[in-house]
């Protein structure tokens, strides 16, 4: 066991944790934020995307000990109290949803992107988000999300 | 009840007298909020005091008799709580699980029968440890013969899967409708019969006759599966699983364990997907057993690998003979179609009855015979999958068409509208057709991918068509599909005084939306803002028996069910309204929990005084419950009789993009339309429909579980490739068609699985189009077309 010291969701957080331990794994386990997803554990899905440092990573794949320092968002890490992050509020009102299972992650997913490229091409989100299965086969109305939640974080002024 | 066609006018309920507008309308998911904000509870998430992590191990052997399990290592590694082996059920009387045979035990007794089969289980406090004591199970097998495929199964001196014979314990009433066998491979037969073939081929001016192959394939629900077992006492079982049967499984927990079906409680939270792999015991057999070794909670997780191990769709060979008249009259049709069901029954049989009696397709043809075999192989087990046995002969008998078609130089949609049944036919099974909007779904499909008539200058004019660049084409495909009959659903309704009114329901939300349109139909029929009505989930200590979410029936049965529980809360309610108001209740309305006279607004009472009327004050609940079973059945021998309580009905089209030098296909189109009966929510039916393309176009393009010698090849999410964001089709078309259902609520049917079926054999026939390739075998692959491009076949 070792303990690490990082950023979750903006608090200053210390964890216990075993050498091979996931962040993954702390994180729904150790800190028991259960919105990021065990769908495959070998990063092809895409329902365990959290942010760290601003990036999305699979965090299926990431060693808890590596987040050592690091800046992690999670799904519930978005909203400002009740006030859903635009990215959030983008997928609800497209019903950007089905079983619900990946959508932490394709909204996570979703939040770097627009980090990275505030105005990306319907080419440039299907290449982004290429890493996010959605079984149930939500695309157009993911697609029609990210547009929205893009548009809206770009503001009035923004083209 | 269900009612005969003579009876259609008076059932159901019709809009007009609600006229709330709440049913037909995109109403907003219920579930939303949890799902975008990651606060939505599924069962991997639940966790209860002094829970342990179940870890199972799995044959690694194909085809094996077990000698020796031998344990004690494992239970001795600190940390390990239990380990469950067949020792532990050598005294049981039930230790067999199925929903048609019970022939999977609940950990291997004498033989494992495919890669991936339980042995044992461990329940630890961490999984790496229940891992660690995995590898500490000592097994000694004897390596037996593998059976590969269908027909390797029935080859003369196969080695036997299934030694003892298993009890069909039939629950089920249209296990009536097949054969079921024992000690053989072949597990079911079921058969249609109808005029005589040889006949029919005699008088044909063309018989053409194919082979056409799927593979396996795999749901691939995001969310594994998962359950939580607890026994709060010796005998009373509480299980949180995400199954599609919570009742069916509840009745097979109760088996197992010797208990009354009250003593087990099954809680199903919010499903990540299933598209029916999650249909009947899958994990919880396992899971209440090893939790009531431990005393203590145990919640088994599966990791992908071994969801890739629990259950698949039928891999399929299906040869088809078909005799047609000069002018493209469908005489005699003739099918065996071979699926495999793996090592295990699961649902096979009945997915491989469905599959038989519309083998022969949506088309009036005089003569047909058909025999469907479910057959057991040292496989995956396979079981339901989105569309449910149809997509393996629907593949067949869509290609089939266009090559018809072709052979008489006639276009590919004509030839089917000319055989297409319409309203009033009779089905191949000898029922009258009725709510099948056939025709409507083909030429909406047709007309919108801009369908251009295949008459004799364009055929010549493929044939000449150098086979070099990208070339294009396009193809249609229609189909007809039952839906389980018969099969029973009750739901019951509750309104309180503040004009909320809850739904108490099996059906499992499982991402098809469920919840918001059993809502829908519970506001528009008792008068209240649908915010104001919430659906439950399932618990089998309160919400009422459901036999199944799956087979796009929750709409149609359960809906059916909402629609007369609700009607009989407004009885009353309209009942006390009418002594308030000195009107006659068939003069009133409700609309926003306001009960008032039709055309006189002013005279009105709330809910909440009607309430306050019967009560004395605000309070109190007004209840209402119904059941509603749907009837059928079918002769064993000649598939004769009602296969259904209402038809699937959908149509597709397709155009793709082949590049002749690499043999990719790109899908410029895709169309699907569908008979969704009446169109409840339509945001709701179209996001079903695209899934159903979606899941379908990976299954036609790019997925295949890949077997060699009875080893998964590709067992993960790093081999198995499924379609993202990038694999969308240039369009994606989805149109809505309504032909309503008599005994559909409002006139709704199912929705959820029409259009899977008709992706694979539209995309087969647009790349034939293109490129003169006609693929027989599933899926459409890059290799296959440069094969057929060279000839090498």
């Amino acid at each position: 066991m070792g303990t690490i010291g990082f950023t979750v969701n903006g608090r200053a957080t210390s964890a216990e944790i075993r050498p091979n331990e996931t962040l993954l794994e702390l994180l729904r386990d150790g800190l028991q934020l259960k919105g990021a997803k065990e769908g495959c554990s070998v990063g092809v899905c895409g329902s365990c995307t959290v942010l760290v440092d601003g990036r999305p990573v699979s965090s299926c794949l990431m060693l808890a000990t590596n987040a050592e320092g690091k800046e992690v968002v999670t799904i519930e890490g978005l909203a400002d109290g009740e006030r859903l992050h635009p990215v959030q509020q983008a997928f609800l009102d497209a019903t950007a949803f089905q079983c619900g299972f990946c959508t932490a992650g394709l909204i996570m997913g979703t939040v770097g992107l627009l980090h990275e490229n505030a105005d990306p091409s319907e080419e440039e989100v299907k290449d982004y988000l290429s890493g996010n299965i959605c079984r149930c086969g939500t695309y157009l109305e993911v697609l029609q999300a990210v547009k929205a939640a893009a548009a809206t974080l770009r503001g009035p002024g923004g083209a | 009840m269900a009612l005969a066609p003579q009876d259609r006018a008076t059932a159901g309920g019709t809009l007009t007298e609600y006229d709330c507008g709440i049913v037909g309308t995109s109403v907003s998911r219920s579930d939303g909020l949890e799902k975008v904000t990651g606060r939505a509870v599924y069962v991997g998430d639940l966790e209860l005091p002094r829970m342990l992590q179940g870890k199972i191990l799995r044959s690694l052997h194909p085809h094996a008799r077990v000698l020796r399990v031998d344990a004690s290592r494992a239970a001795a590694l600190p940390g390990v709580h239990a380990v469950l082996t067949r020792d532990d059920l050598a005294d049981q009387p039930n230790v067999y699980y199925g929903p048609v045979v019970r022939d999977q035990p609940v950990v291997a007794i004498d033989k494992v029968l495919y890669v991936g089969d339980p042995v044992a289980a461990v329940a630890a406090d961490r999984e790496d440890i229940a891992l660690e004591a995995l590898d500490l199970i000592e097994v000694e097998y004897a390596e037996l013969p593998v059976v590969e495929d269908q027909d390797a199964a029935l080859a003369p001196g196969a080695a036997l899967l299934h030694e003892r014979s298993s009890q069909p314990r039939v629950v089920f009433a249209d296990m009536k409708s097949l054969h079921l066998q024992q000690e053989s491979n072949l597990c079911s037969i079921s058969h249609l019969r109808k005029g005589n073939v040889e006949e029919g081929f005699r008088l044909a001016d063309l018989v053409v006759e194919d082979t056409y192959t799927m593979p396996m394939v795999q749901h691939a629900h995001i969310e594994p599966h998962g359950a939580l077992a607890h026994w709060d006492r010796p005998d009373h079982l509480t299980i949180w699983s995400c199954t599609q049967n919570p009742s069916v499984n509840r009745a097979q927990l109760a088996e197992l364990f010797g208990l009354p079906e009250g003593r087990v409680r099954l809680i199903v939270p919010l499903v990540g997907g299933g598209y029916g792999a999650k249909t009947y015991p899958k994990l919880e057999p396992i899971t209440a057993w090893l939790a009531r070794k431990a005393g203590r909670p145990v919640r088994i997780v599966l990791s992908r690998e071994e969801v890739f191990q629990t259950i698949a769709r039928h891999p399929s060979k299906v040869w088809i003979k078909t005799g047609v008249s000069h002018d493209g009259r469908l005489l005699a049709r003739q099918v065996e179609a071979r699926y495999d069901t793996g090592a295990y029954a699961d649902i096979g049989p009945r997915t491989t009855k469905n599959g038989g009696y519309v083998a022969p397709g949506p088309y009036r043809i005089d003569h047909v015979s058909v025999d469907s075999l479910c057959i057991y192989t040292n496989k995956t087990p396979a079981g339901a999958f989105r569309g449910f046995g149809v997509p393996q002969v629907a593949w067949n008998y869509e290609c089939q068409m266009d090559d018809i078609a072709e052979r008489l130089g006639m276009d590919p949609l004509e030839l089917r509208l000319k055989n297409l049944m319409v309203e009033g036919d009779r089905f191949h099974t000898g029922e009258e057709l009725f709510s099948v909007g056939m025709k409507e779904c083909l030429e909406a499909v047709a007309r919108d991918i801009g369908w251009q008539r295949h008459d004799a200058a364009y055929y010549a004019a493929r044939r000449q068509r150098p086979r070099t660049g990208k070339l294009r084409g396009k193809g249609l495909a229609v189909m007809i599909k039952s839906t389980m009959t018969p099969s029973l659903s009750s739901a019951s309704l509750r309104l309180d005084a503040d004009g909320s009114a809850t739904v108490m329901t099996s059906t499992v939300e499982i991402g098809q939306g469920c919840r918001t349109v059993l809502a829908q139909i519970a506001a528009e029929v008792l008068g209240v803002p649908v915010e104001r009505v919430t659906v439950s989930l399932p618990d089998t200590d309160f919400t009422p028996y459901d036999q199944s979410t799956s087979s796009s029936r929750s709409v149609f049965s359960m809906g059916h069910c909402v629609l007369e529980a609700g009607k009989e809360i407004r009885e009353q309610v309209l009942a006390l309204a009418a002594e308030a108001l000195e009107a006659s209740p068939e003069d009133l309305q409700i609309r926003d929990a306001v009960v008032s006279v039709r055309g006189s607004p002013e005279r009105s009472v709330t809910i909440t005084d009607v309430f306050r009327r019967r009560h004395g004050s605000a309070m109190g609940s007004l209840f209402g419950s119904s059941s509603f079973q749907s009837n059928g059945g079918l002769d064993p021998d000649t598939g004769q009789g009602k296969a259904t309580a209402f038809w699937h009905i959908a149509a597709g089209a397709a155009e793709v993009e082949v590049d002749c030098e690499t043999g990719r296909v790109a899908v410029l189109q895709l169309v699907a339309a569908l008979d969704t009966g009446k169109t409840i929510n339509p945001l709701g039916c179209n996001m079903q429909n695209e899934g159903s393309v979606l899941t379908a176009l990976g299954a036609s393009l790019m997925e295949e579980m890949i077997f060699d010698r009875g080893q998964p090849l590709n067992g993960s999410f790093l081999e198995y490739n499924l379609p993202s964001l990038k694999d969308m089709p240039g369009r994606l078309g989805t149109i809505l068609i309504e032909q309503p259902h008599p005994d559909g609520p409002f006139g709704a049917k199912g929705v959820g699985e029409s259009s899977s079926v008709i992706i694979a054999p539209a995309i087969g026939n647009a790349v034939y189009d293109a490129c003169g390739v006609r693929i027989k075998t599933l899926p459409i692959t890059p290799e296959r077309i440069l094969r057929g491009l060279r000839g090498l076949g």
